[in-house]
């Protein structure tokens, strides 16, 4: 497609001229491109702000061909038909976002066609309506105005038409020789158009070769599978099924892939309404400490080069136990020393009596030795086709790094004539010892589709926008098959195309239209009436019953041993007494595509609740051998390459492990991801992916400003979570009783009536009756929580929350309205971890109104503590007296320095504050309201989980429940009478309307701690 | 004086008022002469340029902090109170003793306070002006300040009278009014000395102006003296009002460490401890300059010296107490907040507090210790800057209160400690000018406690 | 004579001491004159009682404002927090009239003070920046050691030579005829 040729037809066309014009002139040029991709990495410092007035100008002039400007295709509005569209009132469209071999469903919402806020789609089996931070984030990527504008021919201006004449001229030199020399480096995709493409390009260059490569992937899992059941299939783990969970290193509920699917089904194993109710148990191994980790009934600190003999172990144990495991004799089984040995009874007991429900999952780290066995062992369990499934999809490209080593080894040795890179960045997060860079320096003709000019464009002869997934037509698949349309919100802002627009133009020599591509590749998978069943699908946001039938599975087909013998692997245990580096993707940046987020920069690890940095992490034993405290640089030599990075201590991480983060180090990610943190990738080598022996580590002796968000990590014996395990509840349901003030509705209700619980503290004047009409409340699970935040960027995007920058992170003017606050319980060696997330409590009697001294925060008719902006003069009196600490103050005028791409992104239902004032969660009021307007027309009240704030709709724990407290019917008043019920800090008598459900773990009776 | 006249030495002391036998004419040279100088002091000049110089970095950082924001400051959550408040506090403090001396003296019948009220009122004025800049430029929207006051607006909004900061407003204005009043009232006979003796056109218009018109008719001393006894009256409950108003920004909320009840007292007793403690300083250094030694005698700085050991030991009773009420609370958000100060992140400016404000003062139980310049001077020093240190510890107890979640470390930046060293500039700035254009002493006053003065001293055989 | 023309204000005496001025006020008194005062650099012990002057009526304003202050405003609350713009406010009453009390004690005080300054103001005709006295250059002293009596030729015992005698007569240093417009 050409979006000069489209823009003709659309209102955005004078600004496209206007550009056009603008950028003709030489100066602009050159200054537009001086301007964009480099400099100005301190937009979020507030104390540079001048030296964005340039950037302003530069951006407006982009903003104004980004205006309102609605896909001049047919797309259908989820809920209105963009016929009565009321300007004011958002529409929601159903799209999906791809993740790799991934996806999720979204419910995008959109004001006058701009994009803002991205939700889950409830229809989409996936994520069933939830999201996670880095979904939450993306919509910001959209408005990223370091985006690159146009295609560029050796980093000189040029345009898409321009390279599709470019293009055709290849493609006829290319179809003499077949394709001789000719490659293309793709993601991993899971996409029949993309698949259907990628077909009619090997068709018509059959001597080409296509490489589909990730930096952080499940290649491991998949290889295991290819050597047991002879073919790649795609597992599909249905957490919800299993009863005992053991995870091997797999950080399931954070960093991979599925994370938001998994925590889903987890979570909803483990939500208990009363003592009597029945809860999952998960059992981690792993060497750092992952939030997965922190969620376990047991965790088992151990090296990550020991998991594949501690599986063995288990193994052999569930042997001992009497259960039959297919071809595990030809292995000799270690023994295990320490915790390790104490855990391997119970553990394989537990298993035992859950056969058919357990799971056992290992992670993307280990080696494929570990996934072949764990396969045999959930085989033996009866897992298989219960809480694993396989399917097999035929529309997946999956990774391969020996095709990515073989290749780059052709580029260096001038075999490929011509390289296309559709998406990835290589350049930057290529195995090291690959040389890629080099490699691609001998390749004549190199293509590169990316958002922005980055490590790779750089060095590429062309540079191609890439269009971002909500300015795009495409389509995918989740892990089980379930197949949606990517539609688009808003035309794209750039001359940028879709990664199936350039494949089809590869395959074809033609420019074509995705709209066309997608129907075109859906004409063949929607049953009866097409229009009919493509409009569904687009309403829906899925093509109903596309989940991919689960294949039978028999583990036993293949011997484990021989599988291991045919591929030389090996479970021994190494009983390593030298460094280990285990390397882990980062939550927020990921692989380092989304570097130049803010958003997601901001958002502290859950972890160590740094942000705007990646570290390595220690434990303290390791650390005080090694002499490293918090913010020493250390340097790191691992097979003589070197690396100098801040040091952070982590309690609980094993011993001699050093964890490294990927996704950091970018240089030319944009103005805010440039130098941000250190590129761990220069450490990686195509043979240790995930993690590498015999590392020496020295502290530099220099330091390095971290800037972290929760500086103590004890709850100094102070009754701030409330837990117990589920025998102890069990014993005593009413356990908190006493150790807080049960809020006054529960005193009301029956429940607390049959249990005698009154409030503690009887007012000495009559106080403000909030026994009718609306009253809102919230509870939030600390059994379900798992850490995640994805409450905190989701309430970031709906409440245009700024983005203030690593300096004032440290100074600890961070600006999150829902922080996730972590504690350390128990042995500092080797502690437990819980998390709490606080917003605002709306107390009733809240601290915060009294000293006010302008009455600019006060409490309204339905309960909420109120914050008005404009009356706040700013004497953070209420900061001050708040006991929660959840009032965020605008120190600086935080606001004015966006770009104006990046202003575009904000909510223009919520005010964006000024400098000088105070600012809080306000349960979201402005949803609240919207609710009543409807309810209104509508004549009725409102329905109970018809308003739901943003933090309670990404949450993919579903652990915070909002509503009306008034109506005893309610989810949350049901939720809030559960006994585990309780107010934080009650004894201040602040009557928080949030209320907190204590955390209940589940660990094993038979297992010592 | 300055010009060579040999001036009679006086005492102002019951103790003995005879020696030197001096006449109102010796009084009102001796004090009336220093505005009158023809050349000022070399000594005047070289303070008043330094601080005048740090009262221009003073608004040249006000200037900046508007233009940026409170972000140039350390602030932050938890801390969002800082050097701000500290200084306010520390400010309307070193007021206190101004009002003590002139009010609660002189209805206590005092005679000796008559020779340093006039600039213990002074600087009671200058230090309330520092203080109340603090409040005003700390605020997040200064443009919106005078929403603390009820003004009626278009948002038809008033201000919150729950909230300890409107008790400020109201308390720390009408403080600065009160003590301005009395101050001017004061002044009005000793102006209209300067007016009748003025040589000059502008000084004889201006002195002329300011004086009234007063004639010191016994019809007007009449309504004189009471009116100055109503506001030496109504100065006395300020004196404890003020300081316990302000203490409770502190004492109303429910910090731990701020929300107790022993704040009021304990603060107005701090109050008058480093209010005295800026007195001596100033009295030190104003009769050295000006060679008042025969009007400030020792046995007046004897006085204030004492004074401050007493208000000092309260001070240090208070310290201790608190700690014993938090540890008999039971609360353990108290308890840990007391032992945090002692031994927390800030215990470092606790033990300055501690050895500044308790055990220095300690020095003048001895009478030869108390009776020597060098001392004192460097004492009341000492004790001023342990005050502030008591302030900037009570302000940290924001740093580690319910949720450590929130505990956080507060730095100042520059632009705090410029601000704090600036309004010492802009203080002297002022207090240098009244030296130079004012009569530092009440003239009136000390020439009504002379012998000579009461009626019946000379005459008594008329009566026979 | 030039001050022939000019009309005559009064006599102006100046006294010894306080002592003489003491008792010269008592026999002025005595006399039954009316329009004259005494003047002096502080207020002289007893002189009130020598002139016959009664206790000076500025307390009783000070206490009047005081109380008005006091009742206006604690009305004024009422108003604006039960009437006017009534907030829910920490869940606390609207006349939250305990945490009005600082206020309130302020506003009285100040009251009182503004009362007290511009009450003794009034009552002493201030400021008066011009006074016939001030023509006499002897006057000067008033404010630095000089004592004086000063009767105006308005007084109806007044009479021109007589009085000025009669002033010698009580222990007058010197005596002065002062012209001006009262």
């Amino acid at each position: 497609m050409s979006p000069i040729k489209k823009g003709h037809t659309l209102t955005g066309k004078q600004y496209w001229r206007s550009l056009d014009e603008l950028a003709g002139t030489p100066e602009f040029e050159d200054w537009l491109h001086r301007e964009f991709p480099q400099g100005a990495s301190e937009w979020n410092n507030a104390w540079s702000r001048r030296s964005f007035l340039t950037l302003m100008g530069a951006s407006l002039a982009l903003a104004g061909l980004s205006g309102c400007r609605r896909p001049e295709e047919h797309i259908v509005p989820y809920v209105k038909k963009p016929e009565d569209m009321v300007p004011g009132n958002p529409l929601k469209y159903a799209t999906a976002i791809p993740m790799g071999l991934h996806a999720c469903g979204l419910l995008v919402e959109s004001h006058e066609g701009r994009p803002t806020k991205i939700e889950g789609n409830l229809k989409h089996p996936a994520n069933r309506g939830r999201t996670d931070a880095r979904i939450q984030a993306s919509v910001l990527d959209l408005y990223d105005p370091d985006r690159s504008t146009v295609p560029s021919r050796g980093g000189v201006r040029s345009d898409w038409t321009a390279f599709v004449s470019f293009w055709r001229e290849q493609f006829v030199a290319f179809q003499a020789t077949g394709g001789e020399g000719l490659a293309v480096l793709s993601e991993t995709f899971s996409s029949p158009t993309m698949m259907r493409l990628r077909r009619a390009f090997e068709a018509r260059f059959p001597n080409a070769r296509w490489v589909a490569w990730d930096p952080i992937s499940d290649e491991n899992r998949y290889e295991a599978i290819r050597a047991v059941l002879g073919r790649v299939h795609q597992p599909v783990f249905h957490y919800d099924r299993a009863k005992v969970v053991l995870s091997l290193e797999s950080d399931f509920l954070l960093t991979e892939p599925e994370a938001v699917t998994a925590t889903l089904g987890f979570t909803s194993g483990r939500r208990i309404e009363s003592e009597k109710d029945q809860m999952n148990r998960l059992y981690v191994v792993e060497s750092l400490y992952t939030l997965t980790g922190a969620n376990a009934d047991h965790r088992l600190r151990i090296n990550s080069s020991d998991v594949g003999a501690f599986a063995l172990a288990v193994a052999g144990e569930l042997q001992r136990q009497g259960l039959a495991i297919e071809g595990l004799n030809g292995l000799t089984v270690p023994t295990m020393t320490g915790r390790a040995a104490e855990w391997l009874a119970p553990l394989a007991k537990d298993l035992l009596r859950a056969r058919g429900e357990s799971l056992i999952v290992a992670g993307s780290g280990q080696p494929a030795a570990v996934h072949a066995l764990v396969m045999a062992i959930n085989g033996a369990l009866g897992n298989l086709d219960r809480t694993i499934t396989y399917v097999d999809n035929r529309d997946a490209a999956y990774p391969s790094t020996s095709g990515l080593t073989k290749l780059t080894a052709d580029m260096a040795a001038g075999k490929v004539s011509a390289l296309v890179m559709i998406g990835g960045n290589p350049v930057y997060n290529a195995p090291a010892d690959l040389n890629f860079a080099a490699a691609l320096s001998k390749v004549a003709t190199s293509v590169h589709l990316s958002s922005r000019v980055d490590e790779t464009s750089a060095a590429t002869v062309w540079h191609i926008p890439r269009s971002h997934y909500l300015e795009m037509w495409g389509d995918a698949r989740s892990l089980d098959g379930t197949l949606s349309v990517i539609q688009p919100l808003i035309e794209p802002l750039y001359q940028s195309v879709s990664e199936v627009e350039l494949t089809a133009l590869l395959a074809s020599g033609e420019s074509a239209r995705g709209y066309d591509l997608v129907r075109e590749t859906w004409a063949g998978l929607v049953t009866g009436n097409f229009e009919v069943g493509w409009q569904t699908a687009l309403l829906n946001g899925i093509l109903s019953d596309s989940a991919l039938p689960s294949i039978p599975v028999n583990a036993a087909q293949v011997g484990i041993a021989q599988a291991m013998a045919s591929h030389g692997w090996s479970l021994r245990p190494t009983a390593t007494t030298n460094l280990e580096v285990v390397f882990h993707p980062c939550y927020t940046t990921g692989d380092g595509t989304r570097a130049n987020n803010g958003w997601l920069h901001e958002l502290p690890d859950p972890i160590t609740k740094l942000s705007w940095d990646n570290v390595a992490t220690f434990s303290p034993k390791t650390a005080r051998e090694l002499g490293v405290q918090n913010e020493d640089i250390v340097s790191i030599q691992l097979q003589g390459r070197e690396l100098s990075i801040a040091a952070w201590i982590v309690p609980g991480q094993m011993d001699n492990a050093v964890g490294l983060s990927f996704g950091y180090g970018r240089e030319k990610a944009g103005r805010v991801g440039n130098g941000v943190g250190v590129d761990t990738y220069r450490l990686r080598d195509s043979q240790n992916m995930y993690r590498a022996g015999s590392a020496t580590v020295s502290n530099t002796g220099r330091r390095y400003e971290l800037a972290t968000t929760q500086d103590h990590g004890s709850m100094e014996g102070r009754p701030i979570i409330l837990m117990a395990s589920l025998d102890e509840y069990r014993e005593n349901p009413d356990f908190i009783t006493g150790a807080s003030v049960i809020p006054e509705f529960m005193a009301e209700s029956e429940k607390a009536k049959e249990r005698d619980l009154v409030r503690e503290y009887p007012s000495s004047w009559k106080e403000p009756d909030y026994s009718t009409g609306y009253q809102w409340g919230m509870s939030i699970d600390l059994t379900t929580c798992t850490g995640c935040q994805a409450c905190t960027v989701a309430c970031q995007a709906e409440n245009n929350i700024p983005i203030v920058g690593k300096e004032q992170v440290r100074k600890g003017r961070e600006m999150h309205w829902i922080r996730v606050d972590r504690y350390f319980t128990g042995d500092v060696e080797d502690p437990g971890m819980e998390h709490q997330p606080m917003p605002c409590q709306h107390c009733e009697n809240a601290p915060c109104e009294q000293v006010c001294p302008v009455a600019a925060t006060v409490h309204d008719t339905e309960g909420l503590n109120v914050m008005v902006y404009n009356r706040c003069i700013g004497t953070r009196y209420c900061s001050n007296n708040c006991p929660y600490k959840v009032r965020r103050f605008n120190f600086f005028n935080y606001t004015d320095e966006y770009p104006e791409t990046i202003k575009m992104v904000q909510n223009p239902e919520v005010t964006v504050r000024s400098r000088g004032v105070m600012e809080k969660c306000t349960y979201c009021v402005q949803r609240i309201n919207r609710g009543k307007q409807v309810a209104k027309l509508e004549n009725r009240s409102i329905r109970d989980g018809e308003v739901t704030p943003a933090c309670a709709q990404a949450c993919p724990a579903e652990a915070i429940v909002f509503g009306n407290i008034n109506d005893s019917e309610s989810r949350v008043a049901r939720v809030k009478r559960i006994n585990r019920t309780y107010s934080l800090l009650g004894e201040l008598n602040t009557q928080p309307r949030t209320t907190y459900l204590a955390s209940i773990r589940n660990p094993n009776p038979e297992m010592k701690a | 004086m300055k010009n060579g006249r040999p001036v009679n030495s006086l005492v102002v002391d019951e103790d003995n008022l005879i020696p030197g036998n001096p006449t109102y004419e010796s009084i009102t040279e001796s004090v009336a002469g220093i505005p009158e100088q023809k050349q000022t002091p070399k000594a005047w000049w070289a303070l008043f340029l330094t601080a005048v110089s740090l009262a221009g970095l003073f608004f040249a950082e006000i200037g900046y902090l508007f233009y940026e924001g409170t972000g140039i400051w350390g602030l932050q959550i938890p801390v969002a109170w800082g050097f701000a408040i500290v200084n306010f506090v520390f400010w309307v403090g070193i007021g206190h003793a101004g009002t003590l001396i002139s009010a609660i003296l002189f209805l206590l019948r005092q005679r000796w306070r008559t020779s340093i009220n006039r600039f213990a009122e002074a600087m009671t004025i200058f230090a309330v002006i520092c203080a109340l800049m603090f409040p005003t430029i700390h605020v997040g929207r200064v443009w919106f300040i005078y929403w603390t006051m009820p003004i009626p607006n278009q948002m038809d909004m008033w201000p919150n009278f729950r909230s300890g900061l409107v008790w400020d407003a109201f308390a720390v204005g009408t403080y600065f009014l009160c003590s301005l009043l009395f101050w001017y009232v004061g002044l009005v006979p000793d102006l209209a000395t300067l007016r009748d003796r003025a040589t000059g056109k502008i000084r004889k218009m201006l002195y002329g102006l300011f004086s009234l018109g007063w004639r010191g008719s016994n019809r007007q001393w009449r309504h004189y003296e009471l009116a100055y006894l109503v506001l030496a009256g109504i100065s006395t409950p300020l004196v404890l009002s003020v300081h316990s108003i302000v203490s409770t920004d502190f004492a109303t909320s429910l910090v731990p460490g701020w929300h107790t009840t022993i704040f009021p007292p304990y603060f107005v007793a701090g109050a008058i401890f480093s209010g005295f403690a800026m007195v001596m300083t100033l009295s030190i250094i104003a009769r050295s300059v000006y060679k008042l030694e025969h009007i400030i005698t020792m046995k007046v700085l004897e006085r204030m010296n004492i004074i401050m050991l007493v208000t000092g030991t309260m001070v240090g009773y208070a310290y201790g107490m608190e700690f014993f009420i938090a540890w008999y609370s039971g609360n353990q958000y108290e308890q840990f907040t007391f032992i945090n100060r002692a031994f927390g992140p800030y215990a470092w400016a606790y033990w300055i507090m501690i050895s500044c404000n308790v055990i220095a003062p300690q020095l003048f139980w001895s009478k030869k210790l108390r009776t020597t310049i060098p001392v004192m001077f460097v004492a009341s020093i000492v004790i001023n800057i342990g005050m502030w240190f008591e302030r900037f510890v009570i302000t940290m107890s924001l740093s580690r209160d319910f949720l450590p979640s929130s505990w956080d470390y507060y730095s100042p930046t520059i632009h705090d400690i410029a601000l704090l060293v600036g309004s010492f500039g802009l203080f002297f700035s002022l207090f240098l000018l009244f030296l130079r254009f004012l009569p530092m002493v009440a003239m009136s006053e000390v020439k009504a406690i002379l012998p000579q003065a009461d009626p019946h001293h000379h005459t008594e055989q008329i009566h026979g | 004579m030039a001050e022939g023309e000019r009309k005559i204000y009064g006599v102006l005496a100046e006294f010894r001491s306080t002592g003489d001025l003491l008792h010269a006020a008592e026999k002025m008194h005595g006399e039954g004159f009316r329009n004259w005062d005494v003047h002096s650099p502080f207020p002289v012990h007893g002189m009130d009682r020598a002139m016959g002057l009664g206790r000076s009526p500025l307390g009783f304003i000070v206490g009047i404002a005081g109380t008005t202050g006091l009742t206006l405003f604690a009305l004024f609350l009422y108003w604006i927090n039960v009437y006017d713009y009534p907030l829910v406010i920490s869940g606390k009453p609207y006349y939250s009239f305990q945490a009005f009390v600082p206020p309130m004690f302020a506003i009285t005080i100040l009251s009182a003070a503004l009362a007290a300054f511009f009450g003794m103001l009034a009552l002493n005709k201030l400021p008066r920046l011009f006074h016939p006295l001030f023509a006499s250059k002897e006057f000067e002293k008033v404010t630095n050691g000089g004592m004086f009596i000063s009767i105006e030729a308005s007084d109806p015992r007044f009479k021109h030579d007589e009085t000025a005698k009669f002033l010698e007569s009580i222990g007058a240093t010197s005596v002065e005829i002062v012209r001006g417009e009262a």
